[in-house]
């Protein structure tokens, strides 16, 4: 044995591990002060009536209620529409096209969409749901709340398509084939023995989304626009948190800035709470 | 190829069968009887198309593009290579277990009722009839008869493969293909799936491929031996392991090559 060169190979495995840890260590403290900070701020904005109280106007009091509603509503319609569109697209594309040419374009529009800046989605549902392209100009152009279910479900669709099909291919052909061989129809191997195998992760994949779509601001801005008062009406403009949280942190008032922090930690701890969901769902993969 | 005692009637006769992977010809012109209710075993080095050969008769290659046979393959004297042929009737009717056991993510129960409930309509009592005949005829059910409701994937992997044996028989098909079975299993349970294979023989038709020659020659009436894609010799298991009439069988058989 070389001991020179032994020594120095512990040597660049040092250096690398400091690298390494350096690096990790650098990622962590932002992460530490970030949650820090919107915490001990969150903590300060949070009450009893953020639940209870729809947005106040400046310098009076007030909470989220409006907004919190809001994005359940329409963070829940756009997972509610958009998961079946993408798992049925996902399936499309692991079972039954795997190998063909559109295939391969589909997949490539799906992530092209999947990286598409949020903001450009947003303005194409304006175009399309609330300008509607130039047609019927004289019906109202209003926002609503269902024009920006709808930018979220664009968001969700390419979400969940991706996972779907990821964690279908991760699903041993072994299994189709063990399926198959039974004289088994092809839709009902899919349907009784690769989701029931891919699951968990098409369930985590869709957990993805919804947390991915709840801390959207872009794509309400010129859709569901935000709206101060209470409204549950699907065809009105309606409040978000992203959205109120974006509003009030650039006012002045020191009430609205402390509701826009108290809405962040809603959302932080919301997609924190979805995230842990779904790595015990991931953990849970064996039926 | 000799003449030899036909005691039994023909179940599969394959008629110059060739199989491609893309250009790759895997298979050169293989034709052999296959007798009725008796076990025939393929052997042969890897990469000699016996496995390529167990899955024409099912058509499970049509899973994969780019893979296609010529030739005829005539079960009960029909040919199933013809594109009338339906995929899942003939699949039901020739069942295959894979090298791998590959129990479905769903309960024990489940796993042996999926098939049975494919093709038929019945009351509870009746199906669970079914599944407890499947699973004491794969030697199963002593083993698990108080877990029924317990995930398929709980068992140990012989367990697994003779689950697999079961969900198979219990849907009644005519031949049963055996792929490579207890290549990833212990001598217990091989020695478990060898004797269910003696039972089976009662009833199925039962093609096996197998690269253990001392299987071969316990389990197998016929034996089919198979060098780069095509067939060397055919003959009875007793006459082909005492008296091989080709030279690379005897080489083969004598673990020269291979």
């Amino acid at each position: 044995m070389n001991r020179a060169l032994y020594a120095k190979r512990r040597f660049i495995n040092g250096i690398f591990l400091s690298l390494s840890v350096a690096a990790a260590g650098f990622g962590i403290v932002w992460l530490a002060l970030i949650l820090y900070s919107l915490v001990t701020q969150g903590m300060a904005g949070m009450s009893l009536k953020v639940f209870t109280e729809i947005t106040p106007a400046q310098g009076s009091e007030g909470g989220l209620a409006n907004a919190i509603v809001g994005s359940v509503i329409m963070s829940t319609l756009a997972v509610v529409v958009g998961t079946p569109i993408g798992i049925f697209g996902g399936t499309y594309l692991a079972e039954y096209a795997r190998h063909s040419r559109t295939a391969v374009v589909v997949r490539f529009i799906n992530d092209i969409l999947l990286s598409a800046p949020s903001i450009l989605i947003g303005l194409f549902i304006y175009q399309l749901l609330i300008m509607r392209l130039g047609f019927f100009p004289n019906l109202p152009r209003n926002f609503s709340a269902l024009a920006g279910a709808a930018a979220l479900m664009v968001i969700v669709i390419p979400v969940v398509v991706r996972t779907t099909e990821n964690m279908l291919l991760l699903v041993p052909n072994t299994l189709r084939e063990a399926a198959a061989a039974l004289g088994t129809p092809r839709s009902h191997v899919i349907r009784t023995v690769t989701w029931r195998a891919a699951r968990a992760g098409i369930l985590t994949g869709v957990l993805l989304a919804v947390a991915r779509i709840s801390g959207e601001t872009a794509p309400l801005l010129f859709t569901a626009f935000g709206n101060n008062f209470w409204s549950t009406d699907l065809n009105a403009p309606m409040a978000s948190l992203p959205q109120v949280i974006f509003n009030f942190a650039m006012s002045p008032d020191d009430g609205l800035n402390r509701l826009a922090w108290a809405g962040a930690l809603i959302i932080t701890f919301a997609v924190l709470t979805l995230s842990i969901l779904a790595r015990v769902f991931e953990s849970q993969r064996e039926l | 190829m000799n003449s030899m005692p036909i005691d039994t009637k023909v179940r599969i006769d394959i008629r110059k069968l060739s199989f491609y992977y893309g250009a790759n010809k895997a298979l050169k012109g293989v034709s052999l009887p296959l007798y009725d209710r008796k076990v025939t075993a393929f052997i042969g080095p890897s990469g000699c198309g016996k496995s390529t050969l167990l899955r024409v008769m099912n058509r499970i290659y049509e899973l994969y593009p780019n893979q296609r046979a010529e030739g005829q393959v005539l079960l009960d004297g029909e040919d199933i290579l013809t594109s009338k042929q339906d995929l899942n009737l003939l699949r039901a009717r020739i069942g295959m277990v894979f090298q791998k056991p590959t129990p479905f993510p769903m309960t024990i129960y489940d796993n042996i009722a999926y098939g049975i409930k494919l093709y038929e309509r019945m009351r509870k009592s009746e199906l669970d009839d079914r599944v407890e005949d499947a699973l004491q005829r794969a030697a199963l059910w002593n083993e698990v008869k108080d877990k029924l409701k317990e995930s398929g994937l709980s068992l140990s992997g012989g367990q697994q493969q003779r689950l697999c044996i079961a969900r198979t028989v219990a849907t009644k098909p005519e031949v049963i293909l055996l792929d490579e079975p207890c290549s990833a299993l212990d001598p217990i349970s091989t020695a478990k799936i060898e004797e269910l294979i003696d039972e089976l023989a009662n009833e199925y038709t039962i093609v096996i491929v197998t690269h253990n020659m001392q299987q071969a020659s316990r389990v197998s009436d016929y034996t089919a031996f198979m060098f780069l894609g095509e067939l060397i010799e055919f003959g009875t298991t007793e006459r082909l392991f005492t008296a091989p009439q080709n030279k690379r069988t005897e080489e083969y058989i004598t673990g020269r090559f291979g």
